[in-house]
C-alpha cells in the first residue's frame, strides 16, 4: 500500500469512524431530516417546486461538505501540529506531496459519506419531480472539487498559520464569502462588484451550474464554464497546500 | 424579501386588473396581443412548462419611444385572488425596447414553469414613455392541476429512519467496542 | 562516514539568529550527547540536520545527503524521538506502530508489531488505546516507533523523559545494545546522568554555537573540570593554624571528619594528594564532590546561566 493511501486510510478511518465523524454525521443527518421536515410540515416551503428544493439541497450539501472539509483540512495540520503527532510523520520517509494527499482522505471519505447519506432525501424530496438523476450528477461532479479545493484550503491555513483556531477563524469567513450566494441568490448578481464575485467564485459555478441542469434543465456540456470555474479552484488550493506543506518544519 | 416580491407584484398587477377597460389618446397607439403557443399541454399540471407569445404593433403615425412590456400573473381561484410573483415562475418577465416605427411590431416569447395549482389570468402589458396610460392585452386563462411536489409518505420514513438508522448503528458499534 | 555531519550550521527563525556556528557529527556505533541550556539550539540543530529546516550557512549531512533537497530518502533509515512526542490517542500501540512500518515500507503483521512492542517493554499494553498510556509509556511507545525500519541512525530528544528508574536503566540498556550492534546515536538531553552513563561523546551548544565537542573522557581530564573533592578524615589536620598550608590545594571547608578542597588547575589530583600526605593529612577517602560532566556543563554554559540569573535578579553567587 503506497504511504499515500495508507495515511489516507487512516484520515478517513480517523474522521468517519472517530467521535468527530460521529458527531458530524448526526449534524449532517440532523440539517437533512430537518430541512425535508420543514417541507413537509411548512405549507409556505411545501409550495416549492421539486426541481427547486432538489437545487436547494445539493447547495446545502456543497456547504456542508465544504465546511466539514475546512475543518478537517485544518485540524490534519494545524490540530496535528498542536497534538504533537504532526513531527513523526513529517519525520518519516515519505514525501511531503504523498502526505498531503493522504490528509486529502479525511475529507474526500467524509464527502462520500455525505454524498450517500444525502441519496435517500434526494429520492424523498426530488423523485416525482424533474433532473433529479442529472442534478445529482452535477453535485458529483461540481460540488467534489469545491468541497475538496475547501479541503486543500485548510490543509494550506493549517500549515501556515501557527494557531488552529487562527486558520479556522480566516476558513470560516471565506467559506462564509464563498458561499453567500447560497443566501442571496439571484440578487448577488445586480452589482458589477456581484457579478465579477460571481464568475469567479467556486461555490457560485457549483450553484449555478445546479440551477442550470436541475431548475432550468440544460444539458451538461453547457456546464463546462462553471467547470472550469471550479476546477481552477482546485488546482490553485492544491497549489497553496503543496507549497504550505513544503516549508512546513514542525 | 417575499413581502417585497408581493407588492412589485401588486404594483403590476392592479392596474392590470383596473385599466383593462380605460381608453387614452396613448393607448390607442400601441397594439398588444397575447396567445398561447400551439404546444402547450391542453390539462398543464404543476411542474409543466407553458409558453406564451405577445404581438406589440405601433398602429399609431409616430414612433413609440421607450416601449417597455411586461407580463402579469394573477390568481382567480375564488377566495384567493391575488397576485402572483413571477420570480419563481418565469425568469422573462418583461422587454424593454429603446423605438418602434409605426406599422412595425415586435413579437416575444414568455415561457414560465407551472408552480403552483389553481386558476390563473396571464396578461402582457405595454407602456410608451410619452403614454400617459397603459396598453393591455386581453387575458389569457389556464388551470394548472395539483401534482404532488414532496410528498410526506416519501419524505417521513427517510427523514426520521435515516437518523434512527445512524444513532441505531452507533450504539451497536459501541456495544460491540466496548465487548472488545 | 558520519551519520550525520554538521558544519559551522547558520540558522535563523523570523530573521533572529538561531544557529551561529554549530557543527557534530555523529559516527556508526557512538552515541553522541547533545548538551545545552534551554534556547541553545538543540532542537533547532536536530530540525536542520533531519531537513526539516533549511540551513542559511554551513552544511548538513544526513546519511552522506543533504537532508533539505533530499527529500524523504536520507530519513529512510533514521529513527527520530521528538519532544514533544504525540500520537493517534484513538489507536492502540500495535495499530500505531503498524501505521508507521506501512509507512518505512517494512514488515506490518502481528509478530513484528509484537516484537516491536516487546522491545520496549510495552507487550503487555497491546489492546490498550494509547490515550490512556501514561508519559512513560508514551515515551516507550515513541522510541518502539524511532526503531522501526531498522534505523542506523537514532534522533533522541529527551527519550528517558518521564521513566522512572528501572525504566529508565531499560532504555539505557537498549540504546548501549543498539550502540554495540553499530546504530549511531545523537542523544540529546538535560539529564546529565543519561549522558554520562550513554555517551562516549558530547557537544555542548550554547546560544547557537557549538562551545565544545570531544570524547566525554578526554573533556573530563583536558578541561580538568574535577577540582573539587571531599576528604574523609581520620582526624584533625596537623599543625593547624601553626604549620604552612599546602600549595597546590584550596580548603574551602574542613573539620576533623572531613574537607571540601579545590586542587590547583597546574598540578593533577595525584600530586596534590602526595602533597597532602606529606603535610600528614589523615586521609581516608577521597571523592569527587560536584564535578564530572555537571560541572563541566556549568562551566561551559555559565555565561548563559548567568545572564539567566541576572535577569531573575537574583544574587549571583
Amino acid at each position: 500500500m503506497s504511504p499515500a493511501l495508507r495515511i489516507a486510510r487512516k484520515e478517513a478511518g480517523e474522521l468517519v469512524l472517530g467521535l468527530r465523524g460521529q458527531l458530524w454525521l448526526a449534524v449532517t443527518t440532523a440539517v437533512l431530516s430537518g430541512f425535508s421536515l420543514l417541507l413537509v410540515g411548512s405549507q409556505e416551503l411545501s409550495l416549492l417546486d421539486n426541481a427547486q428544493v432538489v437545487y436547494d439541497m445539493a447547495g446545502l450539501i456543497t456547504a456542508l461538505g465544504a465546511l466539514l472539509a475546512v475543518i478537517a483540512g485544518i485540524d490534519a495540520i494545524g490540530g496535528e501540529r498542536e497534538r504533537g503527532s504532526l513531527l513523526p510523520l513529517l519525520l518519516a520517509p515519505v514525501p511531503r506531496g504523498s502526505i498531503l494527499v493522504g490528509k486529502l482522505g479525511g475529507p474526500v471519505a467524509a464527502w462520500a459519506v455525505m454524498l450517500a447519506l444525502a441519496a435517500p432525501y434526494f429520492w424523498a424530496i426530488g423523485s416525482t419531480g424533474q433532473n433529479l438523476t442529472s442534478g445529482m450528477a452535477a453535485l458529483l461532479a461540481l460540488g467534489t472539487p469545491v468541497v475538496l479545493g475547501f479541503g486543500f484550503l485548510g490543509v494550506a491555513l493549517g500549515a501556515w498559520m501557527q494557531s488552529g483556531r487562527a486558520a479556522l477563524s480566516v476558513a470560516l469567513t471565506g467559506l462564509v464569502l464563498s458561499a453567500s450566494p447560497l443566501l442571496l441568490g439571484p440578487s448577488l448578481r445586480q452589482s458589477a462588484i456581484g457579478r465579477m464575485f460571481d464568475a469567479v467564485n467556486p461555490f457560485s459555478a457549483a450553484l449555478n451550474c445546479f440551477d442550470a441542469v436541475i431548475i432550468d434543465s440544460q444539458g451538461a456540456v453547457s456546464q463546462a464554464s462553471h467547470a472550469v470555474v471550479t476546477m481552477v479552484w482546485l488546482a490553485v488550493t492544491a497549489w497553496a497546500a503543496a507549497a504550505a506543506m513544503r516549508r512546513l518544519s514542525r | 424579501m417575499q413581502y417585497r416580491s408581493m407588492l412589485i407584484a401588486t404594483l403590476l398587477a392592479v392596474p392590470l386588473l383596473a385599466g383593462a377597460a380605460r381608453h387614452t389618446r396613448a393607448a390607442a397607439e400601441l397594439a398588444v396581443s397575447l396567445a398561447p403557443i400551439a404546444t402547450n399541454p391542453a390539462a398543464p399540471r404543476m411542474g409543466d412548462r407553458l409558453a406564451f407569445t405577445s404581438s406589440i404593433r405601433n398602429t399609431g403615425a409616430a414612433p413609440v419611444e421607450g416601449l417597455i412590456a411586461w407580463l402579469s400573473l394573477v390568481q382567480v381561484d375564488p377566495g384567493h385572488e391575488q397576485p402572483v410573483d413571477l420570480e419563481d415562475w418565469s425568469a422573462h418577465k418583461a422587454i424593454a425596447l429603446a423605438t418602434l416605427a409605426p406599422g412595425a411590431e415586435v413579437t416575444t416569447r414568455w415561457p414560465m414553469r407551472l408552480i403552483q395549482s389553481g386558476q390563473y389570468r396571464v396578461v402582457v402589458s405595454a407602456v410608451s414613455r410619452a403614454g400617459d396610460a397603459l396598453t393591455p392585452s386581453r387575458f389569457v386563462d389556464f388551470t394548472v392541476a395539483p401534482k404532488p411536489v414532496v410528498e410526506s409518505r416519501r419524505v417521513l420514513p427517510v427523514a426520521l429512519g435515516v437518523p434512527a438508522l445512524l444513532v441505531v448503528s452507533l450504539l451497536l458499534r459501541r456495544r460491540r467496542s466496548a465487548a472488545i | 562516514m558520519g551519520l550525520i555531519e554538521i558544519e559551522h550550521l547558520q540558522l535563523s527563525i523570523d530573521e533572529v539568529p538561531v544557529l551561529r556556528d554549530v557543527s557534530l557529527a555523529v559516527a556508526p556505533g557512538e552515541v553522541l550527547g547533545l548538551l545545552g541550556p534551554n534556547g541553545a539550539g538543540k532542537t533547532t540543530t536536530i530540525a536542520a540536520g533531519l531537513g526539516l529546516l533549511r540551513p542559511e550557512g554551513g552544511t548538513v549531512r544526513l546519511m552522506g545527503a543533504d537532508p533539505w533537497t533530499g527529500g524523504a530518502v536520507p530519513r529512510r533509515r533514521v529513527g527520530v524521538l521528538p519532544d514533544p512526542n504525540g500520537f493517534y490517542d484513538w489507536m492502540t500501540a500495535p495499530d500505531y506502530l503498524g501505521f508507521f512500518a506501512d509507512l518505512h515500507g517494512v514488515a506490518n503483521d502481528a509478530a513484528a508489531n509484537e516484537r516491536r512492542m516487546a522491545n520496549v517493554g510495552l507487550a503487555p499494553r497491546r489492546g490498550q488505546r494509547i490515550g490512556t498510556f501514561s508519559r512513560g509509556m508514551r515515551q516507550r511507545l515513541g522510541l518502539a516507533r524511532a526503531l522501526i525500519g531498522d534505523p542506523l541512525l537514532l534522533v533522541l530528544d529527551e527519550p528517558t523523559n518521564g521513566l522512572d528508574p528501572r525504566g529508565r536503566r531499560e532504555i539505557h540498556d537498549l540504546l548501549l545494545d543498539l550502540a554495540g550492534q553499530g546504530v549511531g546515536i545523537l542523544l540529546c538531553t538535560h539529564i546529565l546522568d543519561d549522558a554520562e552513563r550513554l555517551c562516549g561523546r558530547v557537544c555542548v551548544i550554547d546560544a547557537g554555537r557549538t562551545v565544545v565537542q570531544g570524547k566525554l573522557a578526554d573533556l573530563l581530564l583536558g578541561r580538568n573540570s574535577q577540582r573539587r573533592f571531599r576528604l574523609n578524615l581520620a582526624g584533625p589536620l596537623p599543625g593547624e593554624g601553626a604549620a604552612p598550608g599546602p600549595a597546590h590545594v584550596r580548603i574551602l571547608h574542613q573539620s576533623s571528619e572531613y574537607a571540601i578542597v579545590d586542587i590547583d588547575p597546574h598540578v593533577t589530583p595525584a600530586e596534590a594528594w602526595r602533597e597532602l600526605f606529606f603535610l600528614g593529612w589523615p586521609i581516608v577517602t577521597i571523592a569527587p564532590e560536584g564535578g564530572g560532566l555537571e560541572a563541566l556543563y556549568l562551566a561551559l554554559t555559565a555565561g548563559n546561566t548567568q545572564v539567566v540569573r541576572a535577569a531573575a535578579a537574583e544574587p549571583v553567587p
